[in-house]
């Protein structure tokens, strides 16, 4: 805070922070910005709709996928969206039994995103199963014809590890929003906003003993999350490691997939609130210390995905396989060399750059390595399956790719979603965990002053 | 959220005083007795040393994986700032503090292997190592001379780690400097860095080349999984024993081990996710060079070691730790620490000794005597270091914080 909010009286400064964020949602009308990004993001979505029908009316013929490489673009994108999701979870749940208080600036909005990132992943492993409308078929339900999934098959893990993350993602993200959803009810001035976040709200009143339940719940809903955090990319980087195919089957593969997808949640986190903050005037309460934190976090996991590339290719020599070291040498100086290198300049070399104070404190610098980390991030799926899935043991079974432009509008259509989500999110919902970050402030622990 | 303001109490005794000598005499008789126990049994097995230096290294990893957690928790603590953990932090400076004894130990495996003794590491045998295909192409990397050169800059690294961050630590009781510790702060991340890089490959060099034809990426993970269960088990304990001989009773609380035992927990839970992944991933692909480790020791009375490690290492202890119960009454706490030390123990056996003798569980006296040979030394160098200075950081700026500190 600075020294002239510190004099203020505890009570005018929560109130300032309710002032601060329900304005974002309740002022007649949001920036301009918000419009042009609204825009261009329905835009996208549109190009998203048009994509599916294109697909489901054609066929998955439609993109480039082919015998050797049937994983392609729709699993990249998959794992690329899955591994963004998972800034949400480690800063609510992790960060919390962490006791991180900083976090609560971020959670909400970090949460918000988990949400929408799984919802675009959700969207390519349905898709690429060629008949969408057969997907219940994953769930296990009883039927006349005794189809049964095939647990043995890390693909359907992967069904259960993704609903059960999205499901806990929502709960949690929801449970934590119904002190914020009272506070807007009782300020709405609208018949209409008074119905909706009223029945939202659940109730709310703000008792003692409502407080007490809730807190309990949220602690233990953290503990729960806490699991799923390491979970769901272990289970997506199984899709990969328990198969025989040289690059794919190496045992580091479950921490290097969780830490990779910490590294692109929080560079996906930084992306939108860095912009965010300013647009709203939000830079009270995610201030720049909060960004300097995530920076250094992104750092962290980015050494800790450089650390595992070491670690993956030294194996690979190692191993003393020759199928395994072509994979590698491939990798690097193969036909697709190119996307190798833009991933390791994007994730081990850039990040390396919030090592400098000026990078993490300039909101162009760090949305600009963000955004490089992002890029890095979707290549360094797309190098694994292709490369794999390109030159795996007999030559005779190679192929080459060429994604069509039905590839490049599907994963550009996924980005209009979650960016019209996440608009959505912001004009609506209350985007910064108002009670919680209250209840980090100094003045909410005076009675603990003397110790 | 805690102003930080409280002081040590005036009659806190952070001072080891006479317990330090005594404690030393103590270890270093018992220490240095049972090596030379341990040196006779080996001498009298009569298979050249081989069986003797396995047990060697059962011992001697148990106590470096305990040091290298020291040396982990000791700075990771400066990189994110805990406060928390002040008050303990002295405790696991101590024990980092006993890596230049560990490379001397190291050096009764390394000088035998440059003179030519092939009995524990298979491939330093050029006569196996060429008739194997797989072992054949790594010979560039497993070879005597390079391998004892990789373990003396692993040892180099981590000694001038540990030597910077407890000598400063102590500067600063002496001097209250607080620049002092944000220096140790700017440290402490090259020097994590540095900690992880070679503390994986020391892994894939000491523990994973046993078996040369084997390889995981994920062990150097698995190994550093293991040190972190014992280092929070040897932690609690130490406080204990401590807290029990009149010092800190003040000043650690049973907030501190709540926290520890929540680590603890979390640790427990890591390796078991760890040893999970890799042998999973394993056994589902079902590569020949892969499942040969395992297969070692899922064969005869192996099986019920690895069984043990399923239920006993993780399981049990993760049951039993979910509770704050457990974890905030000094006894069940203790109880965990102590089981939890042995389980570390016997993951260790399990990784070594099935490479001596597939087939039988070749248990031999030498395993415990070394290990407890090894561990006098340990805790005598510890109980040195730590009867020189002060028990806690005293002029840490993180102390007020620390002793004020309680779980919500």
């Amino acid at each position: 805070m600075s020294s002239a909010s510190e004099a203020k009286h505890p009570a005018q400064e929560f109130n300032q922070i309710t002032e601060t964020v329900a304005d974002v949602i309740e002022r007649p009308k949001p920036p301009k910005a918000w419009y042009v990004a609204f825009g261009i993001a329905l835009a996208m979505l549109g190009l998203l709709a048009v994509s599916v029908y294109h697909l489901l009316t054609t066929g998955v013929g439609v993109w480039g996928n082919n015998n050797a490489i049937a994983w392609a673009w729709p699993i990249t994108n998959f794992v690329f969206w899955v591994g963004i999701g998972h800034a949400g979870t480690l800063i609510s749940a992790i960060l919390f039994l962490m006791r991180q208080s900083w976090r609560t600036s971020i959670n909400r909005s970090a949460e918000a995103m988990t949400i929408f990132a799984v919802m675009c992943a959700g969207l390519f492993p349905i898709l690429h199963t060629g008949r969408p409308w057969m997907a219940y078929w994953m769930i296990p339900h009883p039927n006349e014809m005794l189809m049964w999934p095939q647990f043995r098959s890390p693909l359907m893990w992967d069904v259960f590890a993704v609903t059960t993350y999205a499901t806990v993602s929502m709960l949690f993200w929801y449970l934590g929003m119904v002190p914020d959803l009272a506070t807007v009810r009782d300020r709405a001035k609208s018949k209409v906003r008074q119905i909706v976040y009223g029945i939202l709200a659940l109730g709310w009143n703000g008792s003692a003993r409502q407080w007490h339940r809730y807190e309990r719940g949220y602690l233990l809903l953290a503990a729960l999350a806490t699991p799923l955090v390491l979970s769901v990319h272990s289970v997506v980087s199984f899709d990969f490691a328990v198969s025989k195919i040289p690059g794919w089957h190496t045992t580091i593969f479950p921490p290097y997939f969780v830490a990779g997808a910490i590294f692109s949640g929080f560079a996906m986190v930084l992306t939108l609130m860095v912009p965010a903050r300013w647009l709203f005037g939000l830079k009270d309460i995610i201030k720049e210390s909060h960004i300097d934190v995530m920076c250094k976090i992104t750092l962290a996991t980015g050494l800790m995905v450089g650390f595992s590339y070491g670690a993956e290719i030294f194996i690979a020599w190692y191993s003393g396989n020759l199928f395994e070291q072509y994979a590698f040498l491939n990798r690097a100086v193969g036909p697709m060399a190119w996307g190798f290198w833009i991933m390791v300049t994007c994730n081990v070399l850039l990040p390396n750059l919030f090592w400098f104070k000026k990078f993490r404190t300039n909101p162009f610098l760090i949305v600009g390595v963000c955004l490089f980390v992002n890029v890095g991030m979707w290549f360094e799926r797309f190098v694994i399956i292709m490369t794999s899935l390109s030159r795996p043991w007999i030559p005779a079974a190679w192929a080459d790719f060429t994604p069509t432009f039905w590839d490049a509008a599907t994963l550009i259509g996924s980005f209009g979603l979650f960016f019209t989500l996440f608009l959505l999110f912001i004009r609506f919902a209350p985007m910064v965990a108002m009670a919680e970050y209250k209840a980090t402030l100094p003045a909410a622990h005076a009675g603990h002053q003397k110790g | 959220m805690s102003s930080g303001t409280r002081q040590l109490h005036p009659d806190e005794n952070i001072k080891l005083g006479k317990l330090g000598p005594h404690v030393f005499r103590i270890a270093l008789t018992t220490g240095v007795l049972f090596l030379i126990l341990t040196l006779v049994m080996g001498l009298l097995a009569g298979d050249d040393m081989t069986r003797f230096f396995f047990s060697y290294l059962v011992g001697f990893s148990f106590f470096l994986t305990l040091a290298l957690g020291a040396l982990f928790f000791s700075t990771i603590q400066h990189l994110v700032r805990a406060t928390w953990s002040v008050v303990v932090r002295r405790l696991t400076e101590a024990m980092m503090g006993t890596l230049p004894l560990m490379f001397g130990l190291s050096l009764v495996i390394i000088i035998p292997m440059l003179l030519g003794h092939t009995g524990l590491y298979a491939w330093s045998d050029l006569a196996y190592a060429e008739d194997n295909y797989f072992v054949s192409q790594k010979l560039g990397y497993l070879n005597v001379p390079f391998f004892a050169l990789r373990i003396i800059i692993y040892f180099a690294v981590w000694i001038a780690i540990a030597h910077y961050f407890l000598t400063r630590s102590v500067q600063q009781d002496q001097t209250g400097d607080t620049s002092i510790a944000a220096r140790m702060r700017a440290v402490s991340a090259p020097a994590v860095i540095a900690f992880a890089i070679t503390t994986n490959w020391a892994a894939y060099d000491i523990w994973m080349s046993l078996e040369p034809e084997w390889f995981s990426s994920i062990f150097g993970v698995y190994i550093f999984a293991g040190a972190m269960v014992a280092l929070f088990a040897a932690l609690i304990l130490v406080c204990m024993g401590l807290q029990k001989r009149g010092r800190l009773t003040r000043t650690i609380t049973t907030e501190h081990y709540h926290d520890l035992g929540k680590f603890l927990f979390a640790f427990v839970f890591f390796w078991g996710y760890i040893a999970f992944s890799q042998y999973m991933l394993i056994w589902y692909a079902n590569i020949p060079e892969e499942t040969i480790w395992y297969q070692m020791r899922i064969e005869g009375p192996w099986m019920y070691v690895t069984l043990a490690l399923l239920f006993l290492h993780f399981a049990f202890p993760f049951t039993c730790l979910l509770s704050r119960h457990t974890k905030r009454r000094r006894s069940t706490l203790a109880f965990f620490c102590a089981w939890l030390l042995v389980m570390h123990w016997i993951d260790l056996y399990w990784i070594i000794l099935p490479t001596y003798d597939d087939g039988t569980i070749p248990f031999h006296l030498m395993d415990i005597t070394a290990t407890l040979g090894i561990g006098g030394l340990f805790v005598a160098v510890a109980a040195h270091l730590l009867g020189r200075v002060d028990l806690v950081p005293t002029k840490d700026p993180g102390l007020g914080e620390s002793l004020e500190f309680e779980n919500y």
